[in-house]
């Protein structure tokens, strides 16, 4: 038996990113993880500075009082643009933007397939936005597990037991969310 | 019927996102409602269609590559056509530091997306009459 000890690994900070959030980092040994049932990640990366980010989402249906769609379209709009604006405040530019798109399974057929629709609105914004799209796993009936280094854009995912994604709870806006208006 | 509030003339509004996204949801909000919209990318793009163009309201948003909404609005201010004219602020900034500069800079109002388009439109109604 052998006790010789491994070379020491450089310490990994790993930071879980939940449904709603959105990180950024530049940080060599930061790594993002997640886990997605219906949900999706959307993992953004400039190459030129070496900045990444992860976003995870999952969007209810509108607000009674609008008239659009199957879900909360400017919800969803506003938890990509969040992803965007932090990636921007750490020197980002749009233009070089790469982006990875996980998630989107329907792990439950009574659930209206929303992980399609899901999957559907993060290809569609990121078309509108020309950011380009380099790497995708999305739809299927498997829970994914999601690692992203930050700082080198690399990605690993792998499907999981489904048992161990989240309960799909649609992302519902903040009761701060109403949009109101203060005029100065 | 669909009430309607009579209007003299159809209220002009530029609205300023880099979102391509954003920049339709507020096209449809607004159109919808009967307003004539214009849409600029950025502080700059916005600057050059508003030294040839009229226009009463602007809607900005506040992170945007080359000039930013602040940098927009100070410029706007600074000159005399646009002096008075009504700008709302659209952000996904939620600080008050950043509502206090907006507000130093000159803003009209300071509105949090995600919008709520019949608050967006009241809010346009009010500013520009």
């Amino acid at each position: 038996m052998s006790f010789e000890s491994s070379p020491p690994a450089s310490p990994t900070t790993r930071i879980n990113i939940l449904q709603g959030q959105a990180r950024v980092s530049a940080g060599p040994r930061v790594e993002f993880s997640t886990v997605l049932g219906s949900c999706v990640a959307t993992c953004l990366f400039d190459p030129e500075i070496q900045v990444g980010g992860m976003n995870h989402f999952l969007l209810a249906e509108p607000p009674p009082n609008t008239h659009s769609g199957d879900f909360d379209e400017h919800y969803g709009v506003y938890l990509m643009e969040l992803l965007i604006n932090e990636m921007l405040a750490h020197g980002a530019a749009k233009s070089r933007m790469r982006a990875h798109l996980y998630g989107g399974a329907n792990l439950n057929s009574s659930f209206a397939r929303i992980g399609t629709k899901n999957a559907e609105f993060a290809r569609t914004f990121l078309a509108s936005e020309r950011i380009t799209v380099v790497r995708e796993d999305l739809g299927g009936m498997n829970a994914r597990r999601v690692d992203f280094r930050p700082a080198r854009g690399q990605v690993r995912c792998r499907t999981v037991e489904n048992t161990l994604a989240p309960e799909p709870k649609p992302t519902l806006r903040p009761a701060i969310s109403r949009g109101d208006v203060e005029l100065f | 019927m669909k009430a309607s509030l009579p209007m003299d003339k159809t209220t002009r509004i530029l609205t300023v996102d880099d979102s391509a996204s954003m920049r339709a949801l507020l096209n449809h909000a607004l159109t919808s409602q009967g307003f004539d919209v214009a849409q600029a990318e950025d502080g700059e793009v916005a600057l050059e269609w508003l030294a040839l163009n009229e226009v009463d309201v602007v809607i900005t948003d506040i992170n945007m590559p080359r000039l930013d909404g602040f940098g927009l609005i100070e410029k706007l201010r600074q000159g005399n056509r646009h002096r008075d004219r009504p700008i709302l602020v659209l952000t996904t900034e939620s600080s008050e530091e950043k509502k206090a500069r907006a507000r130093q800079a000159g803003a009209t109002g300071w509105i949090v997306k995600p919008f709520d388009p019949e608050k967006l439109v009241a809010a346009v109604r009010r500013v520009s009459h």
